[in-house]
């Protein structure tokens, strides 16, 4: 008799816990975001919309702070900040509040940021993308949830050709616009033949072809091609190769590390008394200037905007960003500022309404004024940014190098195929 | 027996209930801890139950990713097709590898793995015509069965942590079975196992394949959740990470690399939210979990456990003494 | 010809270079059993040491070759103290482990210190000319990085085969217990072999800066190169490491030269030949 009771309560015991479990879920299911309501809707999920567009629109931002991209992240970010600062983080009468996520140049920890973005924080508008695997891998996502993004960095041609999408603009720039502006000038300014070095990745490869493509095409001879792995660290054996074949010059692609290394050991295995070296602005680049030194000197390279470039805006942007940060801007900067405007420009146009991701894309499109780098604005068919580029000269001023401007491309356009 | 049953059951409908009232960020993170922790379990055969250190395991999820992705971008994107082909190839290569690596054991093994894994991330990284190389393999179409398209995140969900409660139930039945204990007696002290007649090479030749194959199996669905595979997925971090998952969680426990993922991946997501800093926590936590808790959180959960089975017992035995 | 001879010089210098940037490594892992995966971080730090002593407190890199090595042991010394010598019971896989967090911690440590961005060390004015060698012109610098390179093997040899201390290190080398037993202080000469390593691997630091830089993420770049020269070496031989090293450097030197894109894959694929024909390495010694 005992046991059979006590049994019974055991059992009643494990029912009711049960039952209880599951009024506590079904309750939270009733409430709220849960996922099978949110993934029914295609769109972004416009009833939490309503409560808090009202008076703030959140700006997503997703860039590398860690990582050896990690410097490239904070001067694009720092660049948002200071125009933002200097509208007062207020468009047309609403708050812009900047969300940033750090990506660490990972595209799966990208797309679980971006995720967040979405789901929790709410974003009207993305912008960043440091890395062009990134950019690729949130490029379904936010095409099919229609999420206004503005690239302020990501180079890779296929964002605004083969991976085009309505809701994706590029404000920055495309790697054929980076080599393909050097091979013209370069048959016409240094001879008409010329060695090829660039960093074995998706980058480079896409840089250095649309450069042998313009200089073949212009009538000069590639006489031989190499591709050192990317963080190659020593290029002795590279450079002694190349120290023994005949040309006029070498089109060097690197950045970051590899540019620092690639450009001093040029100089120091000898080959800069024999060929010009010339490359894209990463080559030079601001940020690496110091480190590389008076090696640099005699440099070539394109690029769609430097320190040095003479014009009005460009000197108020500099002087605002040295008072701000006591550091010189780099290109990512510049990126950044500009990235900052043209959101900002096209809120204006909407009137502060986010809502309709249409009407933003619209506004975006139409955007165009003229930024530190010289007039700007956007191709309606690639989404991509027309934008001047510059051929700049590494010189030696004071004892330390600068970069000058010698020539100028006027608005070159993305071919977008 | 019946007692977890019952309680794997709450367990399944707890997990199947979940997309009814988490949000679809941490649903999705869910997801992503279901994918990892196939990963771990998978290690977990090889550094937890054969004693067999690997550094080189993201050989297999990359290998398992890029093969799925490859597939269904260039011939078909049925589920059963890429499944099929992801889980042939990665024991080929796992085969391949195994053959190698199993001729050295200890520290060599560990950096064989590791070279492997290498020449294979350099060989993805550098075809960029084939996998895209650093711009990493895009625009998958998402699996197909007949014409049920799994194109909704929470039908993902389902299908991830259906194939999660397929391994884990599959390797619980290996582990479990006199084949389990052989591997295990392998770890304890390989040269008894050899004395009493087993060949242990076949054992640990087995327990390759096996892991390749569910790191492969890992790696796929990882391509059918985000749509994309990117080199980063097959570098040696993606290796460092998994060993970090068994050993936090507790390596030859069939719960620990469960927990060890979930801590990882929630780990690194909210700490990353909040700070650029996060390898200083991670590392921090790593080298706490090292030196106090060896055996990881299921070790933790021991312990509670037994701390809390023997003070009721003593309060048992207080009781008995006052009623006497 | 030429070239030929010039790619040799260049091999044989790189191979130097990663031989003094792995012998700490080699050194702490025979006696102390101890893969310390945060080598590469204390090479971190000393390029980082140095750069910070040339750029800003004094030009010279004398200076810098000095202290900052002194540095990096002092943090080795602080490393062994508090995290290994307690954990010693823990077995070696865990000492492992614990040394890999030390490299994430140390990873964010150096960032938050340095920031990110991408810093070299300049080379003693001395030597920053080139020099021309089998009618090539090489940097002076990497000529130098030989002869040190050299220097460091000579003295490394001569300590280990003439001196008391080496005769313990070759004795502890063969067996531990032995050693203690015969009334050796083994947790001192524990504590001053790693002090050691952090030495040359500062040192290392120091001297490869100029050529390898310095950018966020080197640790581990390095660290896998390091370990590639380890095992191909043999674990607990430093003759073994030379080789390696030598090795290495003229192999990588020639496949970039012979066949550019496969110059990563090919240096695993020699670690996998070395391997299965010599499952312990070229000079090493069965490991437990």
């Amino acid at each position: 008799m005992r046991i059979f009771t006590k049994g019974w309560m055991d059992v009643k015991r494990r029912l009711s816990k049960m039952f209880s479990f599951i009024l506590v879920l079904t309750l939270l299911a009733a409430c709220g975001n849960s996922a099978i309501n949110t993934s029914s809707n295609e769109e972004r999920n416009e009833a939490s919309q309503q409560g808090e567009s009202a008076e703030t629109i959140k700006i997503g931002s997703i860039l590398p702070f860690s990582g050896v991209y990690a410097s490239l992240g904070k001067d694009l970010s720092d660049g948002m900040k200071l125009y933002f600062d200097s509208i007062n983080w207020k468009v047309e009468g609403k708050k812009i509040e900047l969300i940033e996520e750090d990506t660490e140049a990972d595209p799966q920890v990208a797309l679980r940021k971006l995720r967040k973005l979405m789901d929790q924080d709410n974003i009207d508008i993305l912008n960043g993308a440091v890395s062009t695997a990134v950019a690729y891998a949130i490029r379904d996502e936010v095409d099919s949830k229609k999420l206004p993004y503005l690239t302020s960095h990501a180079g890779g041609n296929d964002l605004t050709r083969g991976k085009r999408s309505d809701y994706i603009w590029r404000s920055s720039f495309s790697s054929w616009q980076i080599g393909h502006s050097m091979g013209e000038w370069a048959f016409e300014n240094v001879g008409d033949k010329m060695y090829i070095a660039a960093a074995d990745y998706a980058f480079g490869r896409e840089v250095s072809a649309a450069f042998i493509e313009a200089y073949k095409n212009a009538g000069g001879e590639i006489v031989g091609e190499v591709y050192p792995p990317l963080g190659n660290n020593d290029y002795s054996s590279y450079l002694t190769t190349i120290g023994g074949v005949e040309a006029d010059g070498v089109y060097g692609f690197f950045a970051g590390s590899d540019a620092v290394r690639f450009v001093q050991q040029f100089k120091q295995f000898g080959l800069k008394e024999k060929f010009k070296l010339v490359g894209s602005g990463w080559l030079v680049a601001e940020d690496l200037r110091e480190t590389i030194g008076n090696a640099a000197e005699g440099t070539f390279a394109s690029t769609f905007w430097d320190y040095n470039l003479e014009t009005e805006e460009n000197q108020a942007f500099v002087k605002a960003y040295e008072e701000a940060y006591n550091r010189r801007p780099t290109i990512e900067s510049l990126e950044g500022y500009d990235a900052a405007r043209i959101i900002a420009e096209a809120i204006t146009v909407t009137k502060g309404d986010v809502s309709d991701s249409e009407k933003l894309v619209e506004a975006i499109a139409n955007v165009s004024f003229t930024s530190p780098r010289g007039e700007i604005s956007f191709d309606k068919e690639t989404h991509h940014v027309i934008q001047n580029m510059y051929i700049s000269e590494t010189v030696l001023s004071e004892g330390k190098t600068e970069n000058k401007i010698i020539d100028t491309i006027e608005k070159v356009q993305d071919p977008g195929k | 027996m019946k007692k977890t049953f019952a309680k794997y059951l709450m367990i399944i409908l707890a997990l199947c209930l979940t997309p009814f009232f988490l949000s679809l960020f941490h649903l999705n993170l869910l997801s992503e801890i279901l994918i990892f922790g196939i990963f771990a379990l998978s290690l977990n055969v090889l550094v937890g139950y054969t004693g067999l250190v690997s550094l080189g395991h993201a050989a297999f999820f990359g290998v398992g990713a890029y093969t799925a992705g490859l597939v269904a971008k260039n011939l078909t994107s049925n589920l059963f097709m890429t499944v099929g082909m992801t889980v042939l190839i990665s024991v080929l290569v796992a085969a391949l590898i195994g053959l190698f690596c199993l001729k050295v054991s200890g520290f060599y093994f560990l950096m064989l793995t590791l070279a492997f894994s290498q020449m294979i991330y350099s060989y993805i990284y550098q075809s960029t015509n084939l996998t895209g190389g650093s711009n990493g393999l895009s625009g998958i179409p998402k699996a197909v069965v007949g014409s049920f398209q799994f194109a909704n995140p929470v039908y993902i969900f389902y299908l991830i942590l259906l194939f999660f409660l397929l391994t884990y139930f599959a390797l619980r039945l290996v582990v479990k079975s006199p084949f389990g204990q052989v591997l295990i007696g392998i770890r304890e002290n390989e040269t008894r196992i050899k004395s009493m007649g087993y060949n242990t090479y076949i054992y640990k030749y087995s327990a390759f394949l096996i892991a390749g194959c569910f790191g492969g199996l890992a790696g796929s669905l990882y391509t059918y959740f985000n749509g994309f595979v990117a080199p980063s997925d097959v570098y040696w971090t993606m290796s460092g990470a998994a060993l970090i998952m068994v050993l936090i969680g507790g390596a030859g426990t069939m719960n620990g690399p469960v927990f060890g993922a979930a801590l990882f991946v929630t780990l690194e997501t909210l700490i990353s939210s909040y700070t650029n800093s996060w390898m200083l926590i991670v590392g921090s936590v790593f080298i706490i979990f090292v030196i106090f808790f060896p055996k990881g959180i299921v070790g933790i959960g021991e312990s509670v456990v037994q701390f809390i089975k023997t003070r009721k017992q003593q309060a048992y035995e207080q009781k008995k003494s006052h009623a006497t | 010809m030429d070239l030929i001879g010039a790619q040799l010089v260049n091999g044989v210098s790189y191979g130097l270079l990663l031989f003094i940037i792995t012998c700490g490594l080699s050194l702490v892992f025979g006696i102390l059993g101890v893969l310390n995966l945060a080598h590469g971080s204390m090479y971190m730090f000393g390029a980082y040491i140095a750069y910070s002593l040339t750029a800003t407190y004094t030009q010279s890199f004398w200076i810098a070759l000095l202290i900052s090595p002194i540095c990096v042991a002092l943090l080795a010394l602080v490393v062994e103290l508090i995290l290994l010598r307690p954990t010693y019971q823990l077995g070696h896989l865990s000492q492992v482990l614990l040394t890999f967090g030390l490299a994430y911690v140390f990873h964010d440590i150096a960032s938050y210190i340095w920031g990110s961005n991408v810093l070299t060390i300049q080379v003693p004015p001395v030597f920053s000319g080139s020099i021309s060698v089998f009618g090539q012109v090489f940097p002076a610098y990497r000529i130098v990085v030989i002869v040190i390179g050299i220097i460091i093997a000579a003295l490394l040899w001569f300590i280990q085969a003439k001196t008391r201390w080496g005769a313990i290190i070759r004795a502890g080398l063969n067996d531990k217990e032995m050693v203690s037993a015969l009334g050796v202080n083994i947790k001192l000469v524990f504590t001053i072999v790693f002090i050691v390593g952090g030495l040359l691997a500062g040192f290392g630091g120091v001297i490869a800066g100029p050529i390898l830089g310095i950018y966020p993420s080197m640790e581990f770049q390095t660290l896998i190169l390091a370990l590639v020269v380890l095992v191909i070496g043999g674990l607990g031989s430093i003759a073994g490491t030379l080789v390696a090293g030598l090795l290495v450097g003229v192999f990588e030197t020639f496949s970039r030269f012979l066949f550019p894109e496969l110059s990563m894959f090919l240096i695993f694929g020699l670690m996998v030949m070395v391997l299965v024909v010599k499952p312990n390495g070229l000079f090493g010694k069965k490991v437990a």
